[in-house]
Order: C-alpha cells, then structure tokens, then sequence
C-alpha cells in the first residue's frame, strides 16, 4: 500500500511543498487541504499590485490552477482542519471526515490578530490575509475615500502606500513613535515616517484604536487619545498569529508557533510543520526563529517535504523579504533583534541606502533603501556575520562582492590560526 | 524573412560579466555578455516589471535587483521566482565592433 502524506494548509508553503513532493519523484497519496476555496498562491501582491487592481489573480498563483490534478494532488480546498491525532494518525475536518496519514505538514500560517475594541465587526472593518480580504477592500478603494489603516508594520505600510496610489485619504493609528522603530531604529523609522509623509498620509503616533463607531457600517475611529477620525472603511494590519488551534492535545509541541527542529520536523514523529507557523532551529544562528515572510514559506516549505521524504538537509536559509511602498523597494537580509552600531552606506535622506546592523562588530542583517542589488551582494556578509570595517562598508567604492570575498579569506586565516 | 539587425551599442561597452539595457523601437532589451558570448533578453522582469540589467549577473543567471526572480540569460527561462513567467530573449550578434540585435 503506497504512502500518504497530508499537508495542512494550501498557502505558499503548503503549495510548493506538494509540487515538491511530486517534482522528488514520491509516487504515493498526496493530500493538500486548504481553508481557502483558491489553489495555493501567493500574499505579497494582496497589499500592493493585486490591492491596486493592477494584478489579476491568477499571476499569483503558486502554480497554474490545473497543476495539482495533473501531478495526482487531491486537493480538498475550503475545508478546515478541526483536529489533528497523533495517536492514529488522522486529521479531522470541520465536515467530520477522517484522513489517515503517514506523514503529515503542517502549513496552516498565520490568521490576523483582531483588535479588542467595540466595533471590531462593524460593516467597512478589514484584515488583509486572504485574497477575500484584499478583493473587499479593493471594492472600498476610490478616490477621496477615507480610509483608516491601523498599525504601521509592513502590511500597514503597503496598504497605505498602495491606497494613497489609488487617491484614498490615509489617516495611520500606530502606538509606536516611528514606524518600525522598534525593528528598524530610529534613522530607518524616519525614513519610513518621511517616505508616508511625502505621500499625504496622515500618521498618528503613540496612540491606539479605543472604539469603532458607527451605525452597522464604521463611520469614524475614536483614539485612546480622544481624537475622531471619521472615515469609510478601516484596514487592520496589527500582526498575525499561527493558525494552529487544532493541535490542541496532539502532543505537539507548541512555544511561539509549533517548535520544529533544522529539518522542519516536530517533536511527535511523522509530523513537520512549515512557513508563518512554525518557529525553527535555525542552525545559522543558532535558536529557534519563526518568520513571516515569502521567502520562509516557499523555501521552508521545500525543505520539509525533502525532509518527509528522507531526503531533508538543515533549513539554513538566510531570512530575506522585500517590501514596496510607493517608489521605494525595501529588501532586509538576516535576523537581527538588537545591534549596538548602526552603518548606513549611501544617503538616507535620499532614500538611497543599505542600512547595517551590528553587534560586537559583526554584521547581523542588512536593509537596503532602493539597493537591492547591494543588498543581495551583502548576503555572504550577513551569512557568515563578518566583522567588516564600518569605514569599509560606508565606502560607496568598495565592491561589496569584494568586501564579501576578502572576508571570507579572513575567516579561513582566522580558521587556520585557531586549529 | 531575414530578420533585421539593429545596432545597439559597441562592443566594449557591455564588458564581460556586465549587462546593459537598449531601447530598440520601443522594447527594452537587456544584453549580458558571458565570458566574451553575448546574450540578449527582455530587460523588464515579467514579476514587477524593474530593470533586470540593473541587477547581477552571476554566469548565464540574472538576478533582478527588485525581488530576486533569477532568469537564464540564454533562453530567458525562470530560474527562480517569484517570477513565474520566462522573459523573451533575442538573436544577438557582433559585426565588427558593433553589438546587434534582431528583434
């Protein structure tokens, strides 16, 4: 009897893990359950091209529509998973059906945290997650429109730049002083409060949503602050949270989404989880990191599957992820939660830069500010955390390519020297 | 039909390992030169529609600077995504020191 694998959740990770699958040559059952009613695809342009109207959906397919027919994928779109059991090894749907599996990938990413205030479900109130969510605030977009976006992370950010492209009024609600201060630091927060700034958008810092008002559809947003902000819709954009409730009592380890080691694989056997939901050993840098991006997804996702099917290598991938917001393309490299110097090469205030961020004299991740080709040239430096010359990096003629490769020579001296 | 030449830059001034971007009646075409082999392509990435010529080119692979959708410089085939469409790609040649491109 050939072997079935499961995977749970039809998103970019889960998508490109059946392709894979298939693409490994793995000749059993393969099952892709989906909550969406859509095939897999992909979330980058719901905040931006797709928003605008400038995209249509099927250019954000993770594969073309007929893909998962041709490769033999039983696809069970819209259809939750309400339970998972380890012991028989069974997933439960909301329907009551019951699928056995050999092996199952948990896919299931992330779902919107909801904002606590009254209102909350009043007419004209968005999340952005899915692709129903960005058709319906497409639908709200026209100009003159007021619009409300609360939070200023980077779905906050896209949405507003892509809404002032479209002519709607912006007003931003966001408790921290700068956006992404806390991520980003202060000169990159500017930035960013700068770059919204030029475009009209009205951004209210250090404040909080209080209340939600209006009579069945939202008429205005009321602050912590007590300021009234009358609108005609609202987009929440305040993070997201793993959508992995149905483990409950599956033995799954959870801790900050479901806890996986390098090879994507949980602490219950024959279970491995993938993408927005699960937080990974990352070998690279050695503690568990969970990560919210496109490209965690798509390369995560991979991995697992080679992982299920015996053929895994440590997912060491270095975390990248973009963001577009009006002109400006942003591109960060690495991880990084704090840095005791900041080195920016090329011009800030000209939006023309890469920003390092360091500790102890080593690079820990990168953003680049219309730079992408530096960016990318940074990777190896970030990979192996050189120590780098700040006069070095802000030298906008040292080749970073170069900068990469004498470093490299320096770790294998350093090596050498050590053993 | 022959196919028609247009001349778009010299020779040297698309150096091994470099890429530049022409206009040709309105297209822009990117030309890699591989070790001393040119190659010639869609310079816009068919993912976001940037300047794939500004971006790097590592061998026969092109890596556009915006997202990093990679391209084979030879036949425009997806590397990588989040491209998931090829770019065109065109008959380059060289006639004295003059790098031409049919269209």
């Amino acid at each position: 009897m050939s072997a079935t694998f499961v995977i749970v959740g039809a998103g970019q990770a889960g998508g490109t893990a059946a392709a894979i699958l298939r693409e490994e040559g793995f000749a059993g059952n393969v099952i892709l359950i989906g909550a969406e009613a859509q095939p897999p695809y992909e979330r980058p342009p719901l905040s931006k091209q797709y928003l605008r109207g400038e995209m249509p959906f099927e250019h954000t397919l993770v594969r073309p529509a007929n893909f998962y027919d041709e490769q033999r994928v039983q696809t069970l779109f819209g259809s939750y998973v309400t339970r998972l059991d380890a012991g028989d090894r069974i997933v439960e749907l909301a329907d009551g059906s019951r699928i056995p599996y050999d092996k199952v990938l948990i896919a299931t990413g992330g779902r919107p945290r909801r904002l606590a205030v009254p209102g909350r479900d009043l007419e004209g109130v968005y999340d952005l997650r899915t692709v129903g969510d960005a058709a319906r605030i497409r639908a709200e977009i026209a100009p003159g429109r007021r619009a409300v976006v609360v939070g200023m992370g980077f779905i906050g950010a896209e949405v507003a730049a892509s809404l002032r492209s479209c002519g709607v009024d912006v007003v931003m609600v966001a408790p921290s002083r700068l956006p992404l201060v806390h991520i980003l630091g202060e000169e990159i927060g500017r930035l960013l409060e700068g770059l919204h700034r030029d475009h009209g958008v009205e951004m209210i810092f250090q404040d909080a949503v209080a209340a939600i008002e209006g009579v069945g559809r939202v008429e205005r947003v009321t602050t912590a602050a007590g300021r009234h902000l009358a609108c005609d819709f609202v987009v929440v954009g305040v993070g997201i949270e793993p959508a992995i409730e149905f483990l409950a009592g599956s033995g799954v380890q959870v801790d900050n989404g479901i806890v996986v080691d390098e090879y994507c694989r949980t602490n219950v056997a024959g279970i491995y989880a993938a993408g927005d939901n699960a937080n990974h050993y990352h070998p690279l840098f050695g503690r568990h990191i969970r990560v919210e991006h496109w490209q965690n997804a798509l390369k995560q996702g991979a991995a697992a599957a080679r992982s299920m099917l015996g053929r895994g290598a440590p997912y060491d991938e270095v975390p990248w992820f973009w963001s577009d917001q009006y002109d400006v393309n942003l591109q960060y490299g690495g991880f990084h939660t704090e840095w005791d110097e900041l080195i920016v090469r090329g011009r800030l205030a000209e939006r023309d830069c890469v920003a390092f961020y360091l500790k102890d004299g080593r690079i820990m991740a990168a953003l680049g500010v219309n730079r992408g080709k530096e960016l990318r040239r940074s990777m190896p430096l970030i990979r192996a955390r050189a120590r780098v010359d700040p006069a070095t990096l802000r030298d906008e003629d040292a080749d970073l390519r170069q900068v990469a490769s004498s470093s490299e020579d320096h770790r294998q001296h350093s090596a050498l020297r050590s053993g | 039909m022959a196919s028609e030449y247009v001349t778009v830059a010299k020779v040297r001034d698309v150096p091994a390992g470099e890429m530049a971007a022409f206009n040709v009646g309105g297209t822009k075409i990117a030309v890699a030169n591989v070790e001393g082999t040119f190659h010639a392509f869609d310079d816009t990435c068919t993912h976001q529609q940037c300047s794939l010529a500004e971006g790097d080119l590592d061998g026969t692979t092109v890596t556009c600077p915006c997202h990093g959708s990679q391209f084979d410089v030879t036949n425009g085939a997806v590397l990588a995504p989040p491209a998931m469409r090829p770019v065109r790609s065109y008959r380059v040649r060289v006639e004295g020191d003059a790098l031409q491109v049919s269209l």
